[in-house]
Parts: C-alpha cells; structure tokens; sequence
C-alpha cells in the first residue's frame, strides 16, 4: 500500500518537475536570440547592424513603452540607418525577446577646405551624423549662417567657421 | 677584339644611365606625390565633437558632471582650446582648457562640471561648450589653412513653468496595410504632474467635412516627462489628402494640434494593353489603359515600356508622352515600337508609369505574331513577406499541448486508475 502512494507521488512529482524543465526549455528555445547590438551601445556612426536568431522582426521605439514602434520585418540581421537620439529595441519572434537599449550620439564635425587661388576661399563640409548650423566670422563679425546637411559642402568665405547642431 | 670590348662597355654604360634615370624619375614621382600629400593635408582643417547637444532639467543649484569627445578628424597634430561660451559661460569648468593632440591621437574626452545658476526664468536656456583648433604654423611660419575652426556642444536646460504646462507634436505614421497611427508625444514643461493627458483627434476631408473622430489612450506624466499617446486607425475611406485636428487634454487645459496627412498612395494602376491593325515589320501601337486610383490630379505621367531580347538584354526602350490624369478617372496612354528586325516569338518585357519620384512596374510576356501582338500575364512584382518564426510558434503550442495532454492524461485519469487498482 504504502510503496503504491510513493509510486503515485514519485510519478507526480516527476510529471510536476519534468512539465516545468520542458517548459523553461521551449520557452527559452522559442526566444529570440539576441546578439548585437550589445545592450546599452553608443555609438557616433548612424549605421547600426542588427543580428539575431530566431526572430521575425526588429521592433524599435524612441519609448520603453513601444507606444509607436517601427516594426521591420528581417531574419537574421539587417544594417539600420537611425538618427542620432536613444532607441529600445526589441526582436518579434515566437516570443518577444528582451528589451535593449542604443544611443546614436550625434557628432559636429566640421571640416575646412581651402580653395587654391582664392583669398579667404574655403570649402566648408559637414563631416558629421546631424544637420549643422555653420558661423561665418568676418573681421570677427558674424557674417552669416549656413545650414549644411550630413555629407553636404558649400563654397564659402570666411576667416573664422563655428559649427553646431541645427534645431 | 677593343672595339669589340670598347662597344659592349659603351652597351653597358648606356644601360646604366638609363636605369639611373629610371630611378631618379621613379623617385621624382614619389616626391610629388609625398609633397602633393603634404600640401593637401594642409589645405584641409577639422574637428569635430560629441555629443552635438546636452539636454538638461534644471533644478536649482545642482552640479550636473559628464564629458565630451573631441575628434581629431584628419589625424593631425592640432592644437585645441576649450571655451564656455553663452548663458552659462560662468558655470561650466572643464577637466582641460587647452591641449594639443598628435597626429596618432584620434579622440580626447574632456570632463565637464556645470553648477546650474538659481533664478533662471521658466522656459529654454541655452549655453555651448566651444572646442576651438587654434590654427597651427609650419615650417615656413605659414599658417596651414589660416581660417578657425570651431565646434559645439549645445547645453539646453529647460526651466520648468510653475503650473501645468503641456508641449506635443502630431506625428503620422501609415502602413500598407491602410492602418494610420496618429502619435502625440507629450513633454510635461510644467512644475506638476499631468494626471490626466489624453487626446481627441477629429479627421476632416478634402471638403473640409468631418470623416471620422476619436479618443487616444491616456495617460499620466510627471513633471520632466515625455510620453506618448497614441490611436491606431483603420482608414477606410477613399485615396487622398485628409486633415487631422487632434485637441490634446491635459487635466483643465488644452492644446490643438493640426497636420494633413494622406491616406494611401498615389497610384496608376495599368489595367490592359491593346496593340491593334498590326503588321509585322511596321510600328505597333501600343495602347495602354491606365487608372488614377488617387482621389487628386496626377500630372505628368507617363509609360516606359521595355522590351528583352531571349538574352535578357533591352531590345527596345520606348515612352510615352506625357498625361495628366484627374481624380479617380482612366485614360488611354499611347507609345510606338518599330518592329523592324524583329521576329516572331514572345519577349519579356516591363512597363513602368512613371509620376513625380514614384513609378510602378508591370511585368508580362509579349506573343509578337505576323499580324498580332498579345500582352500575356500581366502581374506586379511585390516583395513577399518573411513567414520565420511561425514553425517556432508550431513547436511551442504543439509542445505545450503535448504537456497538458500527458498532464491531464496522469491526475485525472491513470492516478485515479492506480487508486482503484490498490
């Protein structure tokens, strides 16, 4: 009798324990996968490369609260080009995977190029991630403002050229 | 025998002197080419710095720490200053205010400390961390480019007003699937929490009529804090340009908000194509039936219509002319091909309407006969959407179904067996 109840409670317990391990195996197995980019990840360059397995797609949001999230459908990986600002981020799988954090950080970067031949002639490039108000000093007096786009370069002249971010 | 010598040597010497100069034109190229460097890289001056902005809450009297990167961009050796320039030139100090970086020197952070001044009036303030490259000399006591350089880092603090104050934007964002999200971001401005903030957006048409109206979500936000309100729309109404008045509340006070937005796209849809009173050998031509599927004019359409050899290469590459189309309405789009040379058999080709920036495609097979031609299967291209992970989701459900079954099948059936067989 007695070696009957400890059957029935020894195959209980196992049915229990057993039930619980398979589930925390599928469940961990279902999850996305997760590899880069690593969580908490700064960076100055705008191209960011998502890899991941296991998942469908890249959920991303400016919110933790993911209350208007850009969702990309991708396997694998996928190369995004985000402005600068912090984003979370997540992988849409069978299961949502853990939540994760990047920050573009937004780099001024100014570069001046002298034109052969002209007197004070430069051509001003914006080298940076942002848009940029540039100061052109002459005679120590601001001259004008340039607005110049990621990449863009204008021909200028000036003997004095202060960048920074546009907005 | 000598002048036999006397020649070879003379061979010899002649081949000397032309390696010679070979070598010496070899090394005059590299000095260009070293000084050609030389002179460039010190034609060009940069700087740059990260980030481009602080964005900071103020509270009276804290001392707010971090750092900023200063990037050698071009990898020379440069000589920097560090200038606190603006509202709070007496509040920011610095780590370093003037350093050099060598050529192998990349990045420098620099440790800033700003003690926020009391009394600052509610709203923005701005003040800049100035990195200046001071314009360094050469050899010849020449400057190398002569013009300053100088980049910033903004600092913004915002000052928050005594009482309830609300800033939002409207943002818009469609899908393909006719699903519009209308998303409000909130920022709290003022000194008490929002405990209330919810929107009510109304949506007007092309005649100013009111098409749809509805309640976001709401939420509550602290002093400081930005979150976001949001709706999900099912847009179904006809293609076009609408109006979205959202009217945000927050706890008593309101804010309007107003942004035109489009439903659907600009679409010519190419329905059929005719080519009739056709001989081989002489000009088809090509009759198109194309539909506005836009509730506004498109202008300035037109077809391009390629035709591909059995190699795959472009045979022919006609267009059309130029249509404008109106709201909802067809029209017929004409081009030509000259048929000279070409042969019975059926070719691929692509149409593409082309309007503004945008253009569709339409693939199909031409059957060119001696007196006819026929388009044959006419399909768009579309991109297919990625099916992963839906055999993961089988797995899991028929894994835990497997569970509950050997669960159910043991406590409620074979355990009470067991008790009744003891």
């Amino acid at each position: 009798m007695e070696i009957n109840k400890k059957i029935i409670y020894g195959i209980d317990f196992l049915i229990i324990v057993g039930s619980l391990i398979t589930l925390i195996v599928m469940f961990g197995y279902a999850r996305p996968l997760v590899i880069g980019p690593i969580d908490n990840y700064n960076t100055t360059n705008n191209s960011v490369l998502f890899t991941f397995e296991k998942g469908k797609a890249i959920l991303l949001d400016d919110n933790i609260e993911f209350s208007s999230p850009q969702r990309i459908f991708v396997e694998n990986y996928l190369v995004l080009h985000l402005e600068p600002g912090k984003y979370y981020w997540k992988i849409e799988g069978a299961l949502p995977s853990t939540v994760r954090t990047l920050t573009i950080n937004s780099i001024v970067d100014l570069k001046l190029r002298k034109i052969e031949g002209g007197k004070e002639e430069y051509e001003v490039v914006n080298a940076g991630n942002t848009q940029l108000d540039v100061d052109i000093y002459h005679n120590d007096n601001l001259n004008r403002t340039l607005v110049l786009d990621i990449d863009e370069s204008k021909q200028v002249s000036g003997e004095a050229f202060v960048g920074r971010q546009n907005g | 025998m000598d002048s036999m010598f006397n020649i070879l040597s003379l061979q010899n010497k002649i081949k000397n002197s032309r390696r010679e100069s070979r070598i010496i034109n070899a090394l005059l190229i590299l000095l260009m080419v070293i000084f050609a460097f030389v002179i460039g890289s010190a034609q060009i001056s940069a700087l740059g710095i990260t980030p481009g902005r602080i964005n900071i809450n103020y509270e009276e009297g804290k001392e707010v720490s971090g750092g900023i990167t200063i990037v050698n961009t071009e990898n020379k050796d440069i000589d920097v200053v560090i200038i606190a320039q603006g509202e709070f030139n007496q509040s920011v100090k610095f780590s370093e205010v003037s350093f050099k970086m060598k050529s192998s020197e990349r990045e420098k952070r620099i440790q800033y400390t700003f003690n926020m001044p009391s009394q600052l009036s509610p709203g923005p303030h701005i003040g800049e961390i100035l990195a200046v490259q001071v314009p360094s000399k050469t050899s010849g006591g020449e400057t190398s480019v002569g013009a300053t350089v100088a980049v910033a880092t903004q600092i913004h603090v915002f000052v928050p007003y005594p009482n309830k104050y609300a800033e939002a934007s409207l943002d818009i964002v469609s899908d393909n699937l006719g699903k519009i999200t209308f998303v409000i971001p909130v920022i709290n401005r003022g000194k008490l929490d929002l405990v209330r903030v919810r929107a009510n957006i109304d949506i007007y048409g092309n005649l100013n009529e009111k098409v749809d109206s509805f309640n976001t979500n709401q939420v509550e936000i602290k002093s400081g804090e930005r979150r976001e309100i949001a709706y999900t729309w099912n847009s179904n109404v006809t293609s076009g340009r609408y109006r979205a008045v959202a009217t945000v509340l927050y706890d008593e006070e309101t804010l309007r908000l107003e942004r035109e937005f489009s439903v659907g796209k600009p679409i010519l849809d190419l329905q059929q194509i005719e080519v009739n009173d056709f001989t081989l050998g002489e000009i088809a031509k090509f009759e198109m039936l194309v539909e506005n599927q836009w509730s506004e004019e498109i202008k300035g359409a037109y077809a391009e219509m390629e035709i591909y050899n059995p190699k795959n290469e472009v045979m022919a590459d006609i267009k059309s002319q130029t249509y404008d189309f109106s709201p909802l309405s067809k029209k017929t789009m004409v081009s030509y091909w000259d048929t000279g040379g070409v042969k019975k058999g059926i070719y691929d080709s692509s149409v593409y309407l082309r309007y503004g920036a945008q253009s569709t495609q339409k693939d199909f097979k031409l059957d060119v006969k001696e007196d006819s031609i026929t388009a044959i299967g006419v399909g768009y291209v579309i991109s297919a959407k990625t099916k992963s992970g839906s055999s993961t989701t089988t797995i899991l459900l028929i894994g835990i179904v497997v569970l509950i079954l050997i669960n159910l099948g043991w406590f409620l059936v074979l355990r009470k067996y067991m008790h009744k067989k003891k």
